[in-house]
């Protein structure tokens, strides 16, 4: 993908981070001042609740209404206002590029996140993966669309094995998003459990193109692996791709289910449609997305 | 067993490479990045076998389109199922004569690969092998193809060219008219009776051999005089030389044009054995030597006891008579001649030849037709011109043998007892133009040569081979025969029952106890043999074999089902390679 194009994914993904964004209300934070309620008292408008003065209180917070009254101290206490935090974890394996449709989407989907970001004033950090390795983006590489070429150019010793998410640090109350197309073999069990320690909230952005989910294929195959680029002859009968099917069906179902008990927002974007569409049709039943 | 009505449908198997060319050459046409390898080897079902082959398990339209071509195959070569006891009679009749020699090897290998196919779908086949020439036993009789083969170890053809029909015949008889006659031969011919089927295994060989020998006396020395031709059409170089027991003559070159020929001579070698004439060897032997033996007829001793009128013809049939020598002894002359006188009436005992003498010399010309009887001595000869005069006349005997009449009148017979023969003339020659005349010249040479041949007496000739040897031999006596090669190794079997030579050049003597009878030098000479211009190769006919193979089986009875198979695995094959739609798949 060239800088243009990652530019026009750009003006998509802030066309539709507009009327959408990341499920900052529907979260209790905690951290650092910002815009959006936390679960501790603080100093923001909204009233909390009251209790007894106690020495060291701050003399602003005392409610002399009710010391005139009752002639006893007591503290107004308010809701605390706090910077959401989001972990970005970006699988950026050849099966997110081969194909420009699925490449575009998976950019948008970035830019999108990072601009939902912005937009609620959100602490990010951005990883990148490929295969077993991970590296921590710069945020300038996101603003100058260098960030795919960073990531794609990082050494992965087996570039078709599951991610491994183990040396990607998280933060304590978290959203993690992870965008991946999540074809891999292997458990989803223990990429979850990771992403859910520390009191995190998990978002599963999957892209796909329907020529993965539903292929036409018949006949013999000279099936080129899009990580390893080695080739696999096959012959596709009607029966054989009725299993195919089946277990892309099964593949998927099981990541489902995996990321229901984990508690996950858990939304497959197709490439075909435009981002907005696509986001509002499958991100937002899953509550990986609320409007703004 | 099963036969094939026609073989050429096996062809129709080359199908099964080409559908597997066109299912391989579809997978390596189409290359396809994807992203879902990993599903996809998940579908991979297990197995031992290589993995190309392994794609080919579950594709039905393949495995649809080998069984119909299968199934075409097996309608199209039109499969034949044998009938029990069904017999095919085939019997080859081998070409006798000498060419065939040169390819007596090619023959045992044609019938080696043509034997199997012969049976015409029956169970069992009967085989008779025998030569052309029909007097000869059969070589083999029986089922065996391989016991076919070895009895052919016991074929020399070394015959002049022998006209097949009565070996044709006598193997048409053999195997009835649902039987197969075949003639092995080298030449092929338009044109074979008794519906006999040709297998010609001939071809064009350069041969360069003796034609003929001949003999002279020149300055009191033997000379051979032997004919050599180049029967190619190619000009040929040769060297030749004398061989005898003892050595070898200085070799020579002669070069021969196409079709020419050369005459060799020289001086026959006194004192030597084994003499023979020997040519630089091609690929027919047989005329590359010539044995020579210094000829000798049996003599033949005269009597003359005739007046002076016939002393001239005396000395006359004398000195035309080969190796005759007078003699004045009439108890051991071998013929006499004499005159009848009536007055001395006396006439031999033994072998005569008797003129009547008339000294009136007034007698009228005799009139009437002159009719020859039938009779070797008389047999081609023309007597309408003979003038004779009436004249006294010989007794004749009522077992006498009249040759030649004219009118009611004998004018020459013959009388046959145990111990001799005579030859009456009853007419005076001299008061006639029987001088004159070549019927009266000839008659007397076959007389007298009856005479040299009927004598027992030690004889050298030159024969050709297989050439019938008349041998006069006293009755009763053993006779001992032996044969050698041109070099002097004896050869095997010598039977001298059908009185002939041997059948390959050699040399053969006859023998008593006490002396020899024959002694002879046996040549190749048979110039159409040695020709090899016409010879060529030419197939079996097989039209008669597909009648035969109707008659020993039955058809397919399953042939309508087989056809009706092969419509539906084509329809299979077709409806499981039409791409279907498939629903996108959405996870639960």
């Amino acid at each position: 993908m060239d800088r243009e194009t990652l530019q026009q994914a750009h003006t998509a993904a802030l066309t539709a981070a507009a009327h959408l964004r990341l499920p900052f209300r529907s979260h209790t934070w905690k951290g650092q001042t910002g815009e959006f309620a936390g679960s501790g008292t603080g100093s923001s408008l909204d009233f909390q609740d009251h209790r007894a003065y106690s020495p060291g209180d701050d003399p602003r917070h005392i409610n002399w209404q009710a010391y005139a009254r009752t002639g006893s101290y007591s503290m107004k206490l308010f809701r605390e206002e706090v910077r959401p935090v989001i972990d970005l974890i970006i699988d950026t394996s050849e099966s997110m590029f081969f194909l420009p449709a699925k490449a575009i989407r998976t950019a948008e989907l970035v830019y999108f996140i990072t601009e939902s970001c912005a937009a609620a004033g959100a602490s990010l950090t951005t990883h990148a993966t490929r295969g077993n390795a991970a590296l921590l983006l710069d945020p300038d590489t996101l603003r100058n669309h260098t960030w795919l070429d960073t990531a794609r150019h990082l050494p992965a010793p087996d570039p078709a094995a599951a991610p491994d998410l183990s040396k990607v640090p998280v933060r304590a109350n978290a959203i993690r998003v992870f965008i991946s197309d999540l074809l891999f073999p292997g458990n989803p069990e223990p990429i979850l459990r990771h992403l859910g320690q520390r009191h995190g909230t998990i978002i599963l952005l999957a892209p796909f193109l329907h020529s993965e989910a539903r292929p036409d294929w018949s006949g013999n195959f000279e099936f080129i692996d899009a990580e390893r680029r080695s080739r696999h002859p096959h012959r596709i009968d009607p029966a054989t791709l009725r299993r195919y099917l089946a277990a892309y069906t099964a593949h998927f179902t099981h990541w489902k289910n995996i990321s229901r008990r984990h508690h996950s927002a858990f939304a497959r974007i197709p490439a075909e449609q435009d981002l907005s569409t696509a986001l509002h049709k499958e991100a937002v039943p899953t509550r990986a997305l609320e409007p703004c | 067993m099963l036969s094939l009505a026609n073989p050429l449908g096996l062809l129709a198997l080359l199908g099964i490479p080409a559908v597997l060319a066109i299912h391989f050459l579809q997978r390596k046409a189409r290359e396809l990045p994807v992203s879902t390898l990993f599903l996809l080897e998940q579908t991979r079902r297990e197995a031992a076998g290589g993995q190309r082959f392994e794609r080919l398990i579950p594709s039905i339209p393949l495995w649809m389109q080998l069984l119909a071509v299968i199934l075409l195959t097996w309608i199209l070569a039109e499969p034949r199922f044998q009938k029990a006891n069904s017999v095919q009679r085939v019997a080859i009749v081998l070409d006798s004569s000498a060419s065939m020699s040169v390819f007596s090897q090619d023959a045992a290998a044609k019938l080696e690969t043509l034997l199997p196919s012969l049976n015409s779908g029956a169970s069992t086949l009967e085989l008779t092998l025998l030569e052309s020439i029909p007097q000869r036993p059969r070589l083999y009789t029986g089922t065996s193809a391989d016991d076919l083969l070895a009895s052919l170890e016991d074929w020399h053809p070394a015959s002049g060219p022998v006209d097949p029909t009565s070996a044709l015949r006598l193997a048409r008889s053999l195997v009835s008219r649902d039987g197969t006659v075949i003639f092995l031969t080298d030449t092929p011919n338009p044109e074979l009776p008794f519906e006999a089927r040709q297998l010609s295994i001939g071809r064009k060989i350069d041969n360069v051999g003796f034609t003929g020998v001949s003999f002279a006396r020149e300055q009191g020395a033997l000379v051979w005089r032997a004919l050599v031709k180049n029967h190619g059409d190619q000009p040929a170089t040769r060297t030749w030389q004398i061989q005898t027991a003892t050595g070898s003559g200085t070799p020579r070159t002669i070069d021969l044009k196409p079709g020419a020929i050369a005459t060799l001579q020289a001086a026959f070698p006194t004192d030597a054995t084994n003499v023979r004439i020997a040519l630089s060897p091609d690929d027919f032997p047989l005329d590359d030597t010539l044995p020579l033996v210094a000829p000798a007829p049996k003599p033949l001793t005269l009597f003359s006891a005739t007046s002076p009128a016939f002393t001239a013809l005396a000395d006359k049939l004398l000195r035309a008579l080969d190796a005759a020598e007078p003699t004045n002894d009439a108890a051991t002359a071998d013929l006499a001649i004499a005159t009848y006188n009536p007055l001395n009436p006396v006439q031999p005992t033994g072998n005569a030849i008797i003129f009547v003498e008339d000294e009136t010399r007034s007698g009228a010309w005799l009139k009437g037709g002159l009719v020859s009887e039938p009779h070797p001595l008389t047999d081609g000869l023309n007597w309408q011109s003979l003038l004779a005069r009436e004249t006294i006349q010989l007794e004749r005997l009522a077992t006498d043998t009249v040759l030649l009449w004219q009118d009611q009148r004998p004018l020459i017979f013959l009388r046959q007892t145990e111990s001799a023969r005579q030859l009456y003339f009853n007419f005076d020659p001299t008061l006639s133009n029987a001088l004159k005349q070549p019927a009266f010249i000839v008659l007397l040479h076959r007389f007298a040569e009856s005479i040299r041949s009927a004598k027992i007496a030690p004889v050298s000739l030159n024969l050709e081979t297989g050439q019938p040897i008349e041998l006069t031999t006293p009755a009763g006596v053993p006779l001992t025969t032996t044969a050698t090669d041109p070099i002097g190794n004896p050869l095997p079997h010598t039977d001298l029952t059908h009185r002939t030579a041997i059948d390959t050049p050699g040399f053969m003597t006859v023998a008593t106890e006490t002396e020899s009878l024959l002694t002879a030098a046996v040549h190749f000479g048979d110039p159409r043999e040695a020709d090899f211009s016409a010879c060529a190769p030419a197939p079996l006919d097989d039209t008669a074999q597909t009648a035969a193979i109707d008659r020993h089986t039955r058809p397919d009875p399953y042939w309508r089902l087989w056809i009706f198979l092969l419509l539906a695995t084509l329809l299979t094959a077709w409806k499981f390679s039409i791409p279907k739609s498939t629903p996108t798949p959405q996870p639960r």
